[in-house]
Order: C-alpha cells, then sequence, then structure tokens
C-alpha cells in the first residue's frame, strides 16, 4: 500500500500556506499530524496533487487562554492537549476525550485541527467541538472568518472550509463553575473509534440542571447534537428516570448508518445506553465538583 | 525528491527520499535499518513503531520528509552498542516473543511508555500497548517482559547474562 | 577436572538463542532481503467477486519509467508449466481438480483475483504501473454462498469442474446409526454455522526470486512452513529440475498454516524472474493478505443427537457444507479430518458424517490452525445444549460422556484408539482451579444487579501426532528426518526440514539433543531453511515436538554412540566404559581421562584412519513417532457480557492440558496462549466479510479486528502429569490445541451468561450487535 505520486510544499508562514491553497484548491490536501490523511493516500483512496504540510508553521502550534476561551492552534500535538494543565482545567470535556482518541503513538503526531478538518463523525474531537459550541478560526485569501461548530460540520467528512481556506486555531469556552462532564463511548476494543460515543456536561446550580450539552459521535455523517433532550434536562434535577427519559429523547429521531460493526438500530440501542451513562457521569462528576 | 538531514540512532543522516516515501520505508530502504517492521501500512497494527524527538510513533504514518531535522530511535539503536537493554533482556527472561515479527514494534511503544510511566501497573501497561498487534502470543508474556523491566529499572539490578532461567523470571 | 554436572534442559524453559537478534531488530525476514538488482512485483487485482476478462492492455504500463516489465496472464501461462495445486497434489488429493492459471486469463474468481504483474524499480513504482493497467471485465453472477454454490443453476468457477462442488456428498457411518437414534429417548437438532475468518500473520506472504540464467539457476527466499514444499512446487511451475531450485528461509513472521509452499502470486514472480534474469520480489501488503492470501473456517452443520434422559451422548448424524472459496486450497481435506475427530473423547455409539464441499467467489480456503477445528466447536457445543435440556451441569455431562481410561483403551467411533488420553483428569482439574459453587453464588448476585457473567467449559483431543497406527511413517506427515553431525569445533549441529515461525525449534531441539549428547546447550545448533542442506520436513500439524523432538533425541543418541565408538579408539577403552557429558568424554570412574568432544571432533577430522575405523561423526536420523499420543485438555472462560451494548469481556481464562512431556514450558504456555486469543478473536472480533455481490468488506484493519492486549486475560495454566506411552519420546504437539478449544469455551460461556434471557447460540462469530439481537430474538419467543 505505497502512497502515489504527489507533490509537496512545507511552507513556514501561514500566507505561504494559504497562497498554495489558492493555487492548488481541491487539489490540494494540508498535512498536519498525518494519522487520518495518510492512511488515505496508502489506500489510494485519496488522489491529492500537492501535500501542503502545516509542521513547520510555528504559529499554528500553541494552547492559549484569552476572553474566557481556550484557543489551540491547529496543529498542536494531540499528546500536548492531553498534557496541558490549561486544558485540563478549563476545558475538562476536551481533557477527558482526548486519551480517548486511538492509541498514544498516534496521539504523538495526530492534532486538534487535523482531527476537527478531517471532521470524522465517529472520532472523539468533533462530538466535544460540537457540544461545547466551539469555533473554528479560518483564513483565506478573502480574509478571516470565526465559525461556529454547528455551521463546521457539514457532511461524511466534510467541513465549511473552503479549499483555499486555513484552519488556524479552534476555540473552546472555559468551562463555567460547577460543571460536570463526561465523554463516554462504545468502542470494539480499547482505543478504536467509537461504535457511539457522547460528549456530555451539564452545570448544576444547587442541585438543578442549569445547562445541558450532549453531543454524540458515530450516530451520523456529522456529529449530533441531541437538543431535545437538552431542553428536557435544563431546570431538572438529576435522577435516573430523567436521563432514561432523555436519552430517550436522544435517539429517538437518530437514523445512523449501518456498518460492519452493526445495524442501525444497534447503534440507536447503544446510544441510549452511551446517553444515560455519560448523564449519569456527568452528573456524578458536577455533584463532585461542587462538594 | 526531497534532500533531508536527520539523526537516526545517534548518527546523522541524510537522504533524498521522495516526498510520498514513508519514514518506515526510508528507515528500511534508504538506512538500511530493516529492524523497524511493515505490518499493515494504515497505521492499525504498531509494527513500525519508532522514536521521533523523545515520543513512539507510526513510522508508516510519517512521511520520511517529515523527519528532516529529528532525532529518530529504531530498534538498532535502543541498546548499548551489540548489547541488550534493561527492557529487552526483561523480554527476553520472560520469553516474551515467538515469531519475533511485532517485537520492534512493541519494544519501542514499551520503551516510551516505561520513560514516561516508570511506574505503571499492568492495567496502564495493557492499554499503553494496545495499540500494538501480535497474533502469536496472547500478549501476557509480553506484558510480563514490560512489568519485569519496570521492576528492575526501580531496583537498579544487574543484568544476569546466564542462559539458564530460574524459576520466577522465564515464566509467562 | 571438577566433578561433572548433570545438566538438564528439557523440561526447563531455557532463554530462546532467537531471542537476541529477535530484540535488536537483526531478525532477517523476507522483506529484509535485498539482492544486487533486485526488482519489486505487484499485482493487478480484480475489482470484481466473478467476471470474465475480456482483455487486458498493460501497454501503458510498460511506458512508466521505472517499470521493467507487466506480464499479462497469457504471457505468464507461456513461461510456466500448467498444475494443480501444489498442496492438493503433496496431499494426495484425488478428487476434482480444478484448472486454472497463475494469474487470471480467461475470469477472475474473486476479489482480488491477480490479473497481471508490474515488475519495477521499487514497489511505489511497481503499484502505479498496476494503475495505469486496464481490464475490460464481464460482470458474470457472483456465487456468493454456500446455498447457491449447491444450486446446479448457479454459475460454474472453474469450467472443467462443470459446477461449484469442489468434492462430493459422500456420507459414512460408524456404528449402527439408525438404531442408535431410533432407541434414544431424546434426538435432538441443531444448526450450527461456524463463520469465516483468517490467519493474519503479521507478516503476510512473501518471497524474493532470483533467477541466474548462467548455469539456469533458482533461488528462492521464501515465508514458508516447508523450504522443501517450497522448492518442489516452484519446480514444477517453471518446468525445472528440481535440482536446479533452491528454497532458503530466514526469519518467518507467523503463519499459523498460511504459507504453505508456494502461492500462485509466489510462483509468478518466479517466473518473472527466471523471464528477466533479475531477482524480483513479492511481499503482500495487508490489504492483499487480508483479501487474497486465504481464509478458512466457513462451515455449517445440520446435528442431530441421539441422547438419553440421564444425559449420554448416544450418537452423533452430521451435514456438513463447506465453503472453499475459490482456487484450491485445503477446503475439500477437511471434512475427512473433522469426521475422523468429531467424536472426540467420548463414548458414542454411533455416529453419521456426510459432506460436501463448494466453490465460490471468495478467498481459497487455507489451513489455519487447527483446520478440523469446528468438530470441537460442534461437539462443545452440542453438550451444552444438550445439558441445558436435560438440566445438567456442563462439567457433569463431559465427565459422564468422556471415555474413561482403559486397557486395551476406549477406542473412538472412527477407530482411533484413546490410549493415554487425560480429558477426565481434565475436566476434574478445571473444577479444582475454577470454583464452580462459588461462581454460580457470584453470578446469581450480579444478575441481581443487571450484570450478566457466564461460565463456559470445553474439551478436546487433539492428534499430535495421535496414537501409533500401522499406517504411521507414511506421507507429507509421516516420518520425520534429521542430520546430526559433530563438527570439527565440537559443535553438534542438527539439520532439520522444520521450518520455526515462531515454534522456537531452535531452542527446543537444542535442549533436547544436548541432554541427549551431553554437551550444553550452548554447544548445540540448529540449522534450518535451505533445500541444500536439510532434510524434507514441513512445520504443520501440530507435529515437530513428537516427531522432531523425537529424531533429535534419538538421533543424538545415535550421534553419542558413535563419538563414543571413535573415542574408544583414541582413548583405548571400550565404548561401554566412556561416558559423554557436559562436553566431555571421559572413562567412566577416572575424571581425569575426560577430553573435549571438540578434541574428538577435531581428531576425527584430521585422519586417515583404518578401515575398522568410522571417523565420519554424523547420522541420518529417521523417526516414526514411536508410540505417538494424544495431547488435549479442557478449558473454561468466566465472561461478563453487557447486555445493553453486547459488549463482552472475558474475565477469567483457564486452561489444564496435557501435551505430553514438555520440553520448553515457557514456550508450550506461549503455543497455548497464541492460540487462545485467535480462539477469543474468531468468536468477538474476527470475520472476512462479504458483501451479497462478492465484495470484500474486511480488507483493512479497521474492519478485520485483531484481539489486542486489552481483550485477552491472563490464561492460567495448568499442565496434567501426562501417561507416557513410549519408552523415550513424550512429547506432544501444543501448537493447535489453543484454537481449537478457545471458540467453543468462550461461547459457552456467553450462553451462560445470557441463560436468563432463554438465548442459545448456534454460531461462531458473537460480535456486539449480534448479542443484542439473540437477547432480542430469544425475548420475543425466536
Amino acid at each position: 500500500m505505497k502512497l502515489p505520486p504527489v507533490e509537496y510544499e512545507a511552507p513556514t508562514t501561514v500566507a505561504d500556506a494559504i497562497d498554495l491553497l489558492a493555487e492548488y484548491q481541491d487539489e490540494a490536501s494540508v498535512l498536519a499530524g498525518g494519522q487520518s490523511l495518510i492512511p488515505l493516500l496508502a489506500l489510494r483512496l485519496a488522489r491529492p496533487a500537492m501535500l501542503i504540510d502545516i509542521n513547520g508553521i510555528d504559529e499554528l502550534s500553541g494552547v492559549s487562554v484569552t476572553d474566557g476561551r481556550v484557543a489551540i492552534g491547529a496543529t498542536t500535538r494531540e499528546y500536548v492537549a492531553e498534557e496541558s494543565q490549561t486544558v485540563a482545567d478549563t476545558v475538562p470535556l476536551l481533557a477527558a476525550a482526548l486519551p480517548l482518541i486511538g492509541h498514544e503513538a498516534i496521539r504523538s503526531r495526530g492534532t486538534i485541527g487535523g482531527s476537527l478538518a478531517h471532521a470524522d463523525p465517529a472520532a472523539e474531537l468533533p462530538a466535544v467541538a460540537r457540544a461545547l459550541d466551539a469555533e473554528f478560526v479560518v483564513r483565506g485569501p478573502a480574509g478571516e472568518r470565526v465559525i461556529p461548530a454547528a455551521q463546521w460540520f457539514e457532511a461524511y467528512l466534510t467541513t465549511s472550509r473552503q479549499p483555499d481556506e486555513l484552519l488556524l486555531e479552534v476555540r473552546f469556552p472555559a468551562a463555567k463553575q460547577d460543571t460536570g462532564t463526561s465523554f463516554q463511548e462504545v468502542a470494539r476494543r480499547h482505543g478504536d473509534f467509537a461504535i457511539v460515543g457522547l460528549a456530555a456536561s451539564l452545570v448544576l446550580s444547587g442541585g438543578v440542571i442549569s445547562d445541558a450539552r450532549l453531543a454524540f459521535a458515530g450516530v451520523s455523517d456529522v456529529p449530533v447534537r441531541a437538543a431535545a433532550a437538552e431542553d428536557l434536562l435544563v431546570g431538572e434535577r438529576p435522577s435516573a428516570e430523567l436521563f432514561d427519559e432523555a436519552a430517550r429523547r436522544a435517539t429517538e429521531d437518530l437514523d445512523p448508518p449501518a456498518d460492519l460493526h452493526g445495524s442501525s438500530d444497534y447503534r440507536k440501542t447503544v446510544a441510549a445506553a452511551v446517553a444515560r451513562r455519560g448523564l449519569r457521569a456527568a452528573a456524578e462528576n458536577a455533584a463532585r465538583g461542587s462538594d | 525528491m526531497v534532500d533531508i538531514t536527520l539523526s537516526v540512532n545517534g548518527a546523522a543522516c541524510t537522504g533524498s527520499p521522495e516526498a510520498r516515501k514513508t519514514l518506515a520505508d526510508f528507515l528500511r530502504d534508504d538506512l538500511n535499518l530493516t529492524g523497524t517492521h511493515i505490518g499493515c501500512e494504515h497505521g492499525v497494527c504498531g509494527a513500525c513503531t519508532v522514536i521521533v524527538d523523545g515520543r513512539a510513533v507510526r513510522s508508516c504514518l510519517m512521511l520520511a520528509v517529515q523527519a528532516a531535522g529529528s532525532e529518530v530511535t529504531t530498534i538498532e539503536g535502543l541498546a548499548p552498542d551489540g548489547g541488550l537493554g534493561t527492557l529487552q533482556q526483561a523480554m527476553w527472561d520472560s520469553h516474551s516473543f515467538q515469531c519475533g515479527f511485532c517485537t520492534p514494534g512493541f519494544v519501542m511503544q514499551a520503551a516510551a511508555f516505561l520513560s514516561g510511566h516508570p511506574d505503571a501497573d499492568e492495567q496502564q501497561i495493557r492499554e499503553a500497548l494496545s495499540g500494538n498487534i501480535c497474533r502469536c502470543t496472547g500478549y501476557q508474556s509480553i506484558i510480563d517482559g514490560v512489568l519485569l523491566a519496570a521492576q528492575r529499572n526501580r531496583q537498579g539490578a544487574t543484568v544476569n547474562a546466564d542462559q539458564r532461567s530460574d524459576n520466577g523470571s522465564n515464566r509467562g | 577436572m571438577a566433578a561433572i554436572a548433570a545438566e538438564r534442559y528439557t523440561g526447563a524453559s531455557i532463554k530462546r538463542s532467537e531471542d537476541p537478534r529477535i530484540l535488536t531488530g537483526a531478525g532477517r525476514y523476507v522483506d529484509d532481503i535485498k539482492l544486487p538488482g533486485m526488482l519489486h512485483a505487484a499485482f493487478v487485482r480484480s475489482p470484481m467477486a466473478h467476471a470474465r476478462v475480456l482483455s487486458v492492455d498493460v501497454s501503458a504500463a510498460r511506458e512508466l519509467p521505472g517499470v521493467v516489465a507487466a506480464i499479462t496472464g497469457a504471457e505468464m501461462e507461456a513461461m510456466t508449466a500448467p498444475g494443480p495445486d501444489a498442496l492438493m497434489a503433496l496431499m494426495g488429493w484425488a478428487g476434482p481438480m480444478p484448472e486454472f492459471t497463475l494469474l487470471a486469463t480467461d475470469k477472475v474468481r474473486l476479489v482480488g483475483d491477480p490479473v497481471a504483474i508490474v515488475i519495477a524499480e521499487s514497489r511505489y513504482l511497481a503499484e502505479d504501473g498496476c494503475e495505469l493497467v486496464e481490464v475490460e471485465y464481464e460482470d458474470l453472477p457472483p456465487v456468493v454462498d454456500a446455498a447457491f454454490a449447491l444450486d446446479p443453476g448457479s454459475p460454474p468457477l472453474f469450467a472443467n469442474l462443470g459446477d461449484n462442488i469442489a468434492r462430493p456428498h459422500s456420507r459414512h457411518e460408524f456404528g449402527d446409526v439408525s438404531a442408535t437414534f431410533a432407541g434414544a429417548d431424546l434426538v435432538a437438532d441443531f444448526h450450527i454455522d461456524v463463520h469465516r475468518h483468517q490467519n493474519v500473520p503479521m507478516e503476510g506472504r512473501g518471497c524474493v526470486a532470483s533467477y541466474d540464467a548462467d548455469p539456469g539457476f533458482m533461488t528462492i527466499y521464501a515465508a514458508t512452513q516447508s523450504v522443501h514444499v517450497t522448492k518442489i512446487a516452484v519446480a514444477m511451475r517453471l518446468g525445472m529440475e528440481p535440482d536446479k531450485v533452491r528454497a532458503v528461509a530466514g526469519d518467518i513472521g507467523g503463519s499459523f498454516g498460511l504459507k504453505i509452499g508456494a502461492s500462485r502470486e509466489e510462483l509468478a514472480a518466479a517466473a518473472a524472474s527466471r523471464h528477466l534474469g533479475r531477482p524480483v520480489k513479492w511481499v503482500e501488503d495487508r490489504g492483499e493478505n487480508l483479501t487474497a492470501s486465504g481464509q478458512a473456517r466457513e462451515e455449517s452443520f445440520d446435528v442431530r443427537a441421539a441422547v438419553s434422559n440421564d444425559g449420554d451422548l448416544l450418537g452423533l448424524d452430521v451435514k456438513m457444507v463447506i465453503d472453499t472459496g475459490s482456487y484450491p486450497g485445503m477446503g475439500a481435506m477437511v471434512p475427512d479430518i473433522m469426521e475422523a475427530m468429531l467424536p472426540g473423547p467420548y463414548k458414542l455409539a454411533a455416529m453419521g458424517f456426510e459432506s460436501t464441499a463448494v466453490t465460490t467467489n471468495k478467498a481459497c480456503y487455507v489451513a489455519y490452525r487447527g483446520p478440523w477445528a469446528s468438530e470441537t466447536f460442534v461437539r462443545e457445543r452440542v453438550l451444552d445444549l444438550i445439558a441445558k435440556d436435560l438440566g445438567l451441569d456442563p462439567l457433569e455431562i463431559r465427565l459422564r460422556n468422556a471415555a474413561p481410561r482403559t486397557d486395551p483403551p476406549a477406542v473412538m467411533i472412527t477407530g482411533r484408539p484413546l490410549v493415554g488420553v487425560t480429558s477426565r483428569e481434565s475436566l476434574e482439574r478445571v473444577a479444582q482451579l475454577v470454583d464452580f459453587p462459588g461462581f454460580r453464588r457470584r453470578q446469581a448476585e450480579a444478575r441481581a444487579q443487571g450484570r450478566y457473567l457466564g461460565i463456559g467449559v470445553a474439551t478436546f483431543i487433539e492428534a499430535a501426532p495421535g496414537p501409533r497406527t500401522p499406517e504411521a511413517g507414511t506421507g507429507p506427515m509421516g516420518n520425520e528426518f534429521m542430520r546430526l553431525r559433530l563438527e570439527e569445533d565440537g559443535i553438534v549441529v542438527l539439520f532439520t526440514g522444520q521450518m520455526p515461525h515462531g515454534q522456537s525449534h531452535q531452542t527446543t531441539l537444542a535442549q533436547i539433543a544436548a541432554d541427549e549428547f551431553g554437551v550444553p546447550f550452548e554447544q548445540v545448533r540448529v540449522v534450518v531453511g535451505d533445500t541444500d542442506v536439510v532434510p524434507f520436513g514441513l512445520t504443520g500439524g501440530s507435529r515437530s515436538a513428537t516427531m522432531t523432538g523425537g529424531v533429535a533425541l534419538h538421533g543424538a543418541r545415535q550421534l553419542k554412540a558413535k563419538v563414543l565408538d571413535f573415542a574408544a579408539h583414541l582413548m583405548e577403552a571400550s565404548a561401554q566404559d566412556l561416558l559423554l557429558t557436559d562436553g566431555h568424554v571421559w572413562v567412566r570412574g577416572d575424571p581425569a581421562s575426560a577430553i573435549a568432544v571438540s578434541e574428538v571432533a577435531r581428531r576425527a577430522a584430521s585422519g586417515p584412519f583404518g578401515a575398522d575405523v568410522d571417523a565420519k561423526l554424523e547420522v541420518e536420523a529417521t523417526f516414526d513417532g514411536g508410540e505417538g499420543g494424544w495431547s488435549g485438555g479442557t478449558h473454561c472462560a468466566i465472561v461478563d457480557v453487557d447486555v445493553e451494548t453486547g459488549i463482552v469481556t472475558v474475565e477469567r481464562y483457564v486452561a489444564a492440558e496435557d501435551c505430553g512431556a514438555l520440553i520448553n514450558p515457557a514456550v508450550v504456555e506461549g503455543q497455548i496462549r497464541g492460540g487462545v486469543a485467535q480462539g477469543i478473536g474468531a468468536v468477538l472480533l474476527e470475520r472476512s466479510a462479504y458483501a451479497e455481490d462478492g465484495s470484500f468488506q474486511s480488507a483493512t484493519f479497521m474492519d478485520y479486528l485483531m484481539p489486542t492486549a486489552c481483550d485477552v486475560p491472563r490464561i492460567e495454566i495448568e499442565h496434567l502429569e501426562t501417561v507416557p506411552l513410549d519408552a523415550d519420546v513424550n512429547f506432544r504437539g501444543v501448537g493447535e490445541g489453543g484454537m481449537i478449544v478457545a471458540p467453543p469455551t468462550v461461547v459457552n460461556a456467553i450462553e451462560d451468561a445470557l441463560s436468563p434471557f432463554g438465548v442459545r447460540i448456534y454460531e461462531q462469530h458473537v460480535p456486539p450487535a449480534r448479542i443484542l439481537e439473540l437477547i432480542a430474538a430469544a425475548d420475543l419467543g425466536g
């Protein structure tokens, strides 16, 4: 499974990268961590004319906090984010999801921006981004824009990034006080993509749920916010019955894809189980935090 | 072709690989370091694991050109000249392997993991190595080798070079 | 010299001689080989499961810079000799023999069927070249399941066969089947399916073929379980004299039955090398390995069991259909072995067995670790199903039916004597090692909390090599050969046709020879993997412990006698008064007389000697297996089934096993654990999946899921005291047992976990989605 012939450039500035993207448009693939792209090339499923390797653009890497948001540069390695105290302290849902991404060697090279730009609906980071309404900062020849997560994920492996735009950074809101989070995943084996995963974040104010965010991985061609379930939860006290009902609401309209690992119905069933478990864990998390 | 310079097992190396050539193929073909093995070429089996700038990576998922300026350690460079390091000796003592094809990837991944987690317990070691596939052993003997190495590192024990086993260390 | 210690290597977990090179990346696998002028091959492969090939245009490929040749199926035919599949010919197959070409010519018969070979300066360029080959196909209806293959209306894969029957229906009866069934209290009917899965060694198939036009000699560097089989296959297909072909193998990254001789691709690479007069390397990638190297175990069984109300299994009547895929492999031969082994260690009064083998547009059926294993799956599932119907405990029903060891021994209804079988002991040992009543209490408590734990057992025997029979010592799985030589430097060299690919022969055989001959372990070297130098041999069928261990033992003994005879001349003593221990020859009672074996060897090499002195310190030994014997045991698994997601965790796994005398306990345990891991993988994770149109769906490791360190628990192994049958050689094989008995062990445990739901499991592959389906169906009374 050898990679097909491809041209290669390794720009050192964002401007140079954008120039290349402008020139090659959808004939170019951006190469960051390579953990998703290189297998596609090896299988000759992706045939870009040009690989734009952005690992040498220093300004694209790093974790910083501004205005109550954590900005993570697109080429920040997953392991760097995993080890970041800033991330652990301010975006606990992201911190919970990161160790579930593949295996350590994948996280050595894989990047936050790469995973989110690749947008595999069964991956962990897209669900986290969707749950937290993360913001995607892209820049192209026409300038810079900020895309909310709800508009970022368009279809299977497809984002709203234009072919001549480069993802610069992703901004995650800092978790409020009394937030409890959980990332639940059912996978065939440790480290596999989720059959179904759930990014869950609850805020408990005086024992009452004041904020609820739930996003599924693996149930559609994009990560899915369980808005109906969120609406049900806000204003209520955590209970097994509440979470059962929330799980029902979260999954009743799902139409997950069928594949080798399970039918559509199977995924729906698992999604409900994951929702119950995720809500329970997030609530326990929140309760612990407010002790 | 892209000219690159990198350090491999402590020695400066140069090459002119095509951009599309993986680090795994560059090590094996251009540098004749055939200890790094290719098991799947899509980043799942871990047989190609090497250490780049202190981190375990799957060399089939890196382009050789991306390793320019980096320090790469392969299985050939893990131990002092001609010898076995503590991890390798512990794996020998533990009968860790059978056909040996997955071995370099396991050794490099375990070495990287232990250097960051010297007191890891069995479950943590299993999870850390769950991205490396072995078809021969059922993993137990590999885990035992890693546990033994960790224990010896803690004890600073000297290696027993005797071929004859004692009851404890050679059991799976 | 000081008092000589009597060291005993056999039975100890001696560290492996293989490991220093394995652990430092100094192993030499076929893809590590580089020869001057070497080229690389890749194959154009069919995207269709079943199609006529209308045209193949390689012209664009030939134009690509770096491509040296592109050879079509027709061109390949012209440069090779037609012939049957090498393995089938070797095994003496007398049934339907499909006619086929190395590369597809008139039609393709599976997704991945090689259609053309492209040879280039690098594998990268060869794959680029393959993309430029244009093939026109005309779709044919795909034959993707046995039902259609059995239909005379299905398009035959092989024109010369005329239908898709790889082996015609046959039926054999043992004992009085109809009377046994007529007189039974209960006759139970089951349909049991075993799914397609595959070997997946970490190293795929591959070779470097190097043809030297002057003097017309082919050297083939192979990954194979037998260099001699490879040599013969290459010689046959290339129409060469066997003495013009040499097959060499170094380290091999596993095989489990896959790499058995020369596949179509390897033979095509060899032909290409001869055509070009340059070395050609072909190493398959993982996609090729999963798609086209071969698969196994797709078998379905209609089973009738005749049972007494007390749980005696009186008779079995089994109708089997085996899906052998497309090109010939060993599938058509598997029913015979299954039939022979189906009774296991149980006292059956009668057995009927009928089988049909079909061809389908899927990968060919290859030998996979215990190719007959489904007989144990069927038998051990049936016992549990009957036990449930009768309210019996699974251990109880097995103890009831396992033949006690008698003298003369009980005989399997299919003919083989159960001499030395310790099945009863293994069941009793498992009952000691696992607290069954304690587990039942824990299970009940867990159920009350909505957690579903289960326990399962299964018993098996394996003919490794099996008891002595009149036919012993004939055919390719017959006698074992070894040449042993004392070299001038005092090293005892063992030349064996065994081809280790993880079995640690270079260690285990040296242990035996060192003990028997009388030198330190380090003074023995085992030579493998060169047809110029080793006798015929084949690693497979769990034979080597007995056959090769035995020939090493007896050969070392014979060599020692020769050495002592020669030394007697040197030392002016009588050979009967000489001892050989710790690498020295000495006169009994006179340690000061000791001389090093190396000195004896040096003297033997510096002749000449008189006609009455035999100074050639070498023997050619043969061993027919001695009394042989059975391996076997009982395994037990405890599982935890998450009934909301279908995820199964194997919490505990125990094996009580008997493989005779142990040569190297660590090696034995490694073999068992690896086999059990494959069994767990088969049940929970692995499936070679085809869609209805014959397209292959598990061509990467993202879809063909291999068990990892988080899927296989610690496997506790108890070695049972064996019943020695032979005066000297009581080592028995253990390579396949784990994989044979683990699948029913795990499935039995899963069914036990789900018994509150009334689930019955009639299949081997139970992934999470299937677990939920089974629970839902049982709830509905299905």
